[in-house]
């Protein structure tokens, strides 16, 4: 009886070792973001969209890595000749599908993206003249004015299969191309990325497979197949994380979680700064904050270490760094040797005795947006700054929905409210123009209302001159103009930190020369090793 | 008819321990949320305010139940929290119930099309679950302490209605009744002086056992972000803050769900206490 219980006992464990070990160990990456998760690259615009979009799509140009400026992607090379754009192809280049990539697709492409106007439509809008495939691996755009941030946006211009995605039309409003494929695009791809698509739900989770005919290497150990899920509560990844079960967290986890998963000794951080600011935005155009003085009083009286102290997570890791104007890093333009903000009250007492509007006569309104609950502190540190100050302080939870409709209306909206806005390519023209040029209609990114003749100016001059040195020089004029001009509390850049599990390397973001800015461009799952 | 059974009622209270545990946690949470200012160690952390010293502090002889994540005292806004829940219990049931009841009584003694209106009604009301329907008036209200307590409101109600009208449906053939009727007296007569007396055994049973009820559901809908809003202490909404924050910050969500238990729990063995004592008064 014994004996019979031990040999089943035995072949049982042989059993589950069996299953345990199979032939091959295939490496699995998991990821988590904020729900939804669109893959079609002409639609998305988020943080999970990107990451999904650079590792299933390729573009002409690729963010630099290292530093401000593009790299060639799918352009080996390219040509500026006046408004002529001119981009040389990489030969070879095919789709999952096994289709070549050539110059047609990426014709296709653009007249894609701006018939269907969802994405980043808004970076060409008004400005191509025209689109021509000049041989298979040519194409040129022609620009209709000088636009120096053009190239720059092409990391926004998604390349698909244009033969694929016209055998899988759907009713729609565009001609011979009825939908544009947007039905198809929202649930497969048609990239020639790094990763295919293999289940698409974009409410729980994209399944994706490494491409094996990539033209570019992978790492050692890239990830054979990746599981990017949505919506996951931040106590479930903790613990999926602590079990093994989950590789690299989202980056909506409050410090706290993520130092007691340091400390417990199961992750490891990969930061990713850059390209995206914290900004107090003050309404400029409602008493008493149409006085620049009494904004500089504002803004000498935050109380920035406290704010810092609030976003760190330990000694090395923090999800955020002081700014020290309106560019954060990363961005042409941007001076680190220039000196971060502080607090300093004698200061902003000084300004404020400047300023035409005596505090006690205007109470201020401070809105935080009700779904990010962090926001609430830096709101209660801003009521405790201004307070001091003698002004009286209402604060409000808003829903964000609420916000984005207040600030576009200036007499009425609060006069400071939070938001954080990050460039989308790697061109400060996409962050600063939309939120300070004049000639803007209002949004939510302009919340400031600032109205003046030299921001325009320059904001015009960044956009035309070609010459790259002396755009660098334009837009640090820009940003100590707005540094004196006080717009908005700059008060903190926003860094990405990412709780990755021990044995998983990201390399993209080992640091400053191997990153590439705007944030998630570094996201790529071939440069992610899955040790064990 | 009054003094025999009535005292056989409270013999009954009074010789149930586990009803006079739930009346002694009510009355500990009532005590506590009337008084509230005076006996919190930090009333102050009830507003807008934050001390960003003491975030996320563990349970301490100087903060018994913790710090939240702006450094308020989680104790203070527990004890807080019980006054709002408790005033929109109290608020919610004192609309209610009267409504409830009227309508019941009247279905229950008029009859015919008034019946039938009245009846089915109430039954559309009681085939949608409460909290789904609660959910949905508040999704075209904006999310105030006033809609919450409306969009609760509106579906409690009919739970009397349907009570009453049933005690009514036997009551009305009772010989006082007849006698009454005989005699002349007005409808409003028989409906508030001689029959409503008898609905309110059953009534204030199911009062008591509703305020743990609307408690939950308060804090249910805050839970869900639709109901009070920060900086209000609200044992909802500090349950869902700090559930990001499990396993690591417990005393965030276990303080306050723990504090939702014991109120919800006093309620309901008092009301259960109550409903046995007026059985052994029949």
């Amino acid at each position: 009886m014994k004996g019979l219980t031990t040999a089943l006992l035995a072949s049982v464990t042989m059993l589950a070792l069996s299953c345990a070990t199979p032939a091959f160990a295939e490496r699995v990456l998991r990821l988590d973001e904020a729900p939804i998760g669109e893959i079609d690259p002409a639609k998305g615009t988020d943080y999970a969209d990107t990451v999904l979009s650079i590792n299933i799509y390729d573009t002409l140009v690729y963010p630099k890595q290292g530093g401000p400026g593009v790299q060639p992607l799918l352009a080996t090379e390219w040509s500026i000749d006046g408004l002529n754009y001119t981009f040389k192809l990489r030969d070879g280049v095919k789709f999952h599908s096994g289709n070549p990539l050539t110059a047609e697709d990426v014709v296709f492409s653009y007249n894609r993206l701006m018939a269907l106007q969802q994405g980043f439509a808004s970076l060409f809008q008004d400005r191509v003249a025209s689109v021509e495939a000049v041989d298979p691996l040519t194409v040129k755009f022609t620009l209709k004015e000088a636009y120096a941030p053009f190239l720059a946006a092409l990391v926004r211009l998604s390349v698909v299969d244009k033969a694929l995605v016209m055998a899988n039309l759907a009713d729609g409003p565009h001609g011979e191309f009825k939908d544009y494929g947007s039905a198809y695009l929202s649930a497969n791809d048609a990239g020639s990325g790094a990763y295919k698509v293999t289940g698409q739900n974009p409410q729980s989770e994209t399944t994706m497979a490494k491409f094996d005919g990539y033209f570019l290497p992978f790492a050692e150990n890239a990830p054979d197949t990746v599981r990017y899920r949505y919506g996951l509560e931040a106590s479930t990844v903790r613990q999926l994380i602590s079990r093994g079960e989950h590789d690299i967290a989202d980056l909506w986890l409050p410090p706290e979680v993520i130092k007691a998963m340091v400390e417990e000794g199961s992750v490891h951080l990969a930061l990713e700064p850059g390209a995206t600011g914290e900004y107090i935005k003050l309404n400029t155009q409602r008493a008493p904050l149409d006085d620049v003085h009494c904004r500089l009083a504002l803004t000498h009286a935050f109380d920035y270490e406290t704010s810092n102290q609030l976003l760190k997570v330990n000694d090395e890791a923090a999800l955020g760094v002081s700014m020290n104007g309106a560019l954060p890093s990363g961005l042409l333009g941007h001076n680190p040797a220039d000196p971060p903000f502080v607090k300093d009250m004698e200061k902003a007492k000084a300004e404020l005795a400047q300023c035409k509007y005596k505090p006690g006569d205007y109470p201020l309104d401070i809105a935080w947006i009700a779904e990010v609950p962090a926001r609430e502190r830096v709101a209660l540190l801003m009521q405790a700054a201004f307070t001091e100050l003698g002004f009286t302080v209402n604060v409000t939870r808003t829903p964000w929905a609420l916000v984005s409709e207040q600030v576009t209306q200036p007499p009425t909206a609060p006069h400071a409210v939070e938001i954080a806005v990050a460039a989308v390519t790697p061109d400060p023209d996409s962050l600063l123009f939309n939120m300070y040029s004049s000639t803007v209609p209002p949004t939510w990114m302009s919340a400031e209302h600032l109205k003046d003749d030299e921001v325009d100016k320059l904001l015009i001059a960044g956009r035309t001159e070609t010459d790259e040195a002396k755009r660098g020089e334009i837009y640090s004029q820009l940003n100590k103009r707005l540094r004196d001009l006080a717009p908005a509390i700059f008060a903190y850049e926003f860094t990405g930190v990412y709780a990755v599990r021990n044995g998983v390397e990201v390399h993209n973001l080992k640091d400053a020369t191997t990153r590439y800015s705007p944030a998630s461009f570094s996201m790529l799952f071939k440069d992610i090793s899955v040790n064990e | 008819m009054s003094a025999r059974p009535r005292s056989a009622a409270l013999e009954s209270f009074r010789s149930n321990p586990i009803s006079l545990f739930g009346l002694a946690l009510v009355a500990f949470c009532v005590l506590a949320a009337i008084f509230a200012p005076w006996v919190t160690p930090y009333p102050t952390h009830v507003g807008p305010i934050g001390d960003f010293a003491a975030i996320n502090a563990a349970p301490s002889a100087k903060h018994w139940f913790g710090t939240d994540t702006i450094g308020r005292d989680i104790f203070t806004r527990v004890i807080f929290g019980y006054r709002l829940s408790l005033t929109m219990a109290v608020l919610v049931l004192a609309i209610s119930v009267p409504i409830g009841v009227v309508l019941g009584l009247v279905a229950g003694y008029v009859g015919g099309w008034v019946e039938y209106v009245i009846m089915r009604l109430t039954d559309v009301f009681l085939a949608i679950p409460p909290l789904v329907l609660a959910m949905s008036i508040m999704g075209f209200l904006p999310p105030t302490l006033t809609n919450a307590m409306l969009a609760v409101t509106a579906m409690w109600w009919p739970w009397y209605t349907r009570l009453v009208y049933n005690v009514v449906r036997a009551e009305a053939r009772e010989g006082y009744v007849l006698a009454a009727e005989v005699v002349g007296a007005s409808v409003p007569h028989i409906l508030f002086r001689e029959i409503l007396p008898n609905c309110v055994p059953p009534v204030l049973t199911k009062i008591t056992l509703d305020i743990g009820f609307v408690v939950l559901m308060v804090a249910s809908l805050s839970f869900l972000g639709l109901g009070v809003q920060p900086p209000t202490p609200d044992l909802g909404s500090m349950v869902a803050d700090g559930a990001k924050y499990m396993p690591d910050a417990w005393w965030l969500t276990i303080f306050p769900a723990l504090s939702i238990m014991v109120l919800v729990l006093g309620f309901n063995l008092l009301g259960d206490g109550l409903r046995e004592a007026f059985d052994a008064e029949v």
